[in-house]
């Protein structure tokens, strides 16, 4: 295909004082309300960097580029905005990838900004060259390289207006060198002058497909709303709650719905899936009518398609189209904004009884499983530090208030289920890609973007060694992260699964690491050690107390599963619950 | 704005044929690699992919011959959509469209009338003409349909072919309200 000028190409007889392409990213960026990026200088990058002072932004130097991705990834989704990153061409660009793969997956609006060798050495091997877009393109929502300063104002803007449209994602610029040193007079686009006719926006306004809805509902015995991450980036929580008060219908909520809806709320049903409670699971395979709001249906969440919700009528409202009917059969499939398909539904529900039969049926199923697994093993009643007694504490010290950013693994299912959630955008976790070594620096993207809340990394020794390095930013800029290494010298999640599926062949599933405490007291970070149960209070406390960065290595008995657990190729009837219980 | 799907993709309706998609997109570098990477990714084979300018400037169409079961493939055309750099996708299987192929052969020279009248009417039976001929080579362009292009290959097997090119299908859809297509303007 021939090349021709970028489509938002822009008009010559609106000019402004020239400035070199680095200050019209820079101006970009602030214009759109970018107030903190993460990045490290590398020679294609360091024109923006000559210049950065001049702009009200905070440069937060990570000490890997991983860490600056996950960073603005953390920021954006506890702020709700548009975290950015920026690298250097070759190496420094490459090592962002898993940060925006880790944010594609979780639909997570963010930019980030690469430099490429100057124009004339594109495509020569030059020093530090790598085709960056080439190597996105498939873990982003957009990816492009900016060729001609005149493009550099369209093209910043347009790249936050992707990323944020619609269903978010990552989106990725590159600039060759020269591009961002040489002069442009093209002014910043108003928002009307963008064009993007291949960006799809949803229909915004009333959803008529929620007569239909309307209808199920009220010819529905035991219905569900299993709420996914949707519902929080349409900033419709609050319409959830009023939604299920209005019908009467328990909310379940997949991993990133975690906050839909507060724990404590009366109609709150809890956590659905693999390693999600057992008595919403049982509802989910129980129910006659399945309303999926804002979720994906994926594999953590369904196990065997054919055996998921074999009762029920089955619902799916997702903003992208592409989502419904990709991975169940969907009854009914509703193209729209989560708030909007909420607000629709508000406006026709009438006020419904109380569901007496469905919600005893869920109390009896719940006290159950509760007494089952709650606190897991159950070994920290023995006097052994278990991980699920740790996150309870640290829910409990923080009134459940915390940001709490989780790593992947046992961790992360520990945290999403005892840490006890009460509002959206407070648990960040990486869970359609499951990244270890997500939480530490998201957690300092999150801290930095909230700082109004405390910030909680909850992470594993394996995790935790793959990210560690950002210990000296946290130190560097002094940002209020509180590290719980959840340390059981394990890959806990691989040991657990070589135990239950591998006939308890361990391979490479245990990890040496450093001392911690002491390698924190090589940083500078306060750092605490916890190997008894009646020692976890105390030491939260002590961290809470920290004005920068804090880290308590809490050493777990070494054996813990996490239960129930949906093996793979099973469905959610046939949960393992664990011997122990 | 409702996608009513009560079939579960890429499981139940799982009819595997050949489809012939067309797409709308924008002209710029780098929007062939995303579409094609999109297919690759699901592990579908491309027969044929072909990508021209229009009428509009800075937008291109693509015709894309794919095999592939209907359940999955509408998933992957409602993914291939969503790609900023799309700005339509139609399967045009199922409905009414044109579609041709253009292919140039060279064969080696007919021996005797009856054999040349034979050669004739079969590139006839794919809209073809012979573009040179000398002693050594003839060489010919077919334009039709893929199955008259295919049969008229099969037949010109037994008849001195010795290399073909095909340019892959292109395709508009043909039914009464075809004539405007999202937000391309008519000529």
């Amino acid at each position: 295909m021939t090349a021709v000028p970028h489509p938002s190409a822009p008009q010559p007889e609106r000019q402004v004082e020239p400035r070199i392409g680095a200050r019209a990213v820079c101006e970009g960026l602030v214009r759109e309300g970018v107030t903190t990026i993460f990045g490290y200088p590398g020679g294609t990058v360091l024109p923006i960097y000559d210049v950065l002072r001049e702009f009200p932004l905070r440069h937060i130097l990570v000490r890997h580029e991983q860490g600056g991705a996950h960073a603005a990834d953390g920021f954006s989704r506890a702020t709700g905005g548009v975290g950015v990153a920026i690298a250097t061409s070759g190496p420094g660009a490459i090592n962002l990838v898993t940060g925006l793969a880790t944010a594609m997956m979780d639909s997570v609006p963010m930019v980030a900004i690469t430099g490429n060798v100057p124009r004339a050495l594109l495509g020569k091997d030059a020093f530090q060259e790598t085709d960056i877009v080439g190597i996105a393109l498939p873990v982003t929502k957009f990816a492009t390289v900016v060729m001609d300063p005149d493009e550099v104002p369209f093209a910043v803007a347009e790249a936050f207006e992707i990323a944020r449209s619609g269903r978010p994602g990552p989106v990725l610029l590159d600039f060759p060198k020269d591009v961002l040193q040489e002069e442009t007079r093209v002014p910043h686009p108003e928002p009307y002058e963008l064009r993007l006719p291949g960006l799809l926006r949803p229909v915004r306004g009333d959803v008529p497909e929620a007569d239909e809805l309307t209808e199920m509902i009220a010819a529905a015995e035991r219905p569900l709303i299993l709420s996914g991450h949707g519902v929080q980036i349409a900033d419709a929580t609050d319409l959830l709650s009023q939604v299920a008060e209005r019908s009467e219908i328990p909310v379940a909520h997949t991993l990133l719905g975690i906050g839909n809806i507060d724990e404590t709320h009366r109609l709150s049903a809890g956590y659905a899936g693999m390693h999600g409670w057992m008595h919403v699971n049982k509802m989910i395979q129980q129910c006659d009518l399945l309303i999926g709001i804002g979720c994906r249906y994926d594999d953590r969440i369904t196990g065997k398609t054919s055996t998921f919700a074999p009762n029920a009528k089955i619902v799916h409202v997702d903003v992208d189209r592409s989502e419904i009917g990709k991975n169940v059969r969907t009854d009914l499939g509703i193209v729209a904004d989560a708030g909007d398909l909420l607000a629709a539904l508000l406006r026709r529900l009438p006020q419904s009884e109380p569901r007496t039969e469905w919600m005893a049926q869920l109390a009896s199923w719940r006290e159950v499983s509760e007494a089952r697994s709650w606190h897991g093993s159950g070994a920290w009643r023995e006097g052994r530090l278990s991980a699920d007694y740790v996150v309870d504490q640290i829910g409990e010290a923080t009134d459940h208030q915390a940001t709490l950013v989780s790593d992947v693994g046992q961790n992360q299912m520990w945290a999403a289920r005892y840490f006890g959630f009460r509002k959206p955008f407070h648990h960040l976790s990486s869970g359609g890609l499951g990244t270890m070594g997500y939480a530490v620096p998201a957690a300092m993207g999150a801290a930095l973007g909230a700082p109004e809340r405390e910030t909680w990394a909850v992470v594993g020794d394996g995790g935790f060694q793959m990210t560690m390095q950002e210990l000296a930013t946290l130190v560097q800029d002094q940002i209020p992260v509180r590290i719980a290494v959840l340390n059981n010298h394990r890959l806990g999640m691989i040991r657990q699964w070589q135990e239950i599926i591998y006939d308890e062949n361990y391979h490479s599933a245990e990890l040496l690491g450093p001392d911690l405490v002491r390698l924190c007291e090589a940083y500078g970070i306060p750092a605490w050690r916890a190997t008894r149960p009646d020692e976890v209070a105390g030491v939260i406390a002590e961290a809470r107390k920290a004005p920068g960065p804090a880290l308590i290595d809490f050493h777990l008995d070494e054996a813990q599963n996490v239960y129930p657990m949906m093996l793979p190729g099973k469905g959610l009837s046939d949960m393992v619950e664990g011997a122990a219980e | 704005m409702a996608a009513r799907q009560t079939r579960p993709a890429g499981e139940a309706d799982a009819i595997h044929r050949r489809h012939v998609v067309s797409a709308l997109v924008v002209d710029r570098p780098g929007t062939l690699n995303r579409v094609s990477g999109l297919l690759r990714a699901r592990s579908f084979n491309i027969e044929s992919l072909t990508v021209g300018t229009t009428h509009e400037p800075g937008h291109s169409r693509m015709t894309i011959a794919i095999r592939g079961d209907d359940g999955h493939l509408r998933q992957v055309l409602a993914q291939l959509e969503r790609l900023i750099e799309v700005l339509d996708v139609t399967d045009l299987t199922g409905r009414p469209h044109l579609e041709l192929e253009l292919v140039l052969v060279e064969l080696t020279p007919p021996r005797g009338t009856a054999d040349k009248r034979e050669l004739e009417g079969v590139l006839a039976s794919a809209g073809g003409e012979i573009l040179t001929r000398d002693a050594s080579v003839w060489r010919a362009r077919l334009t039709a349909a893929p199955d008259a292009i295919n049969r008229a290959l099969e037949a010109l097997r037994s008849h001195g072919l010795r290399r073909l090119v095909r340019a892959g299908a292109v395709a508009m859809a043909a039914d009464s309200s075809s004539d405007i297509e999202n937000g391309a303007t008519p000529e």
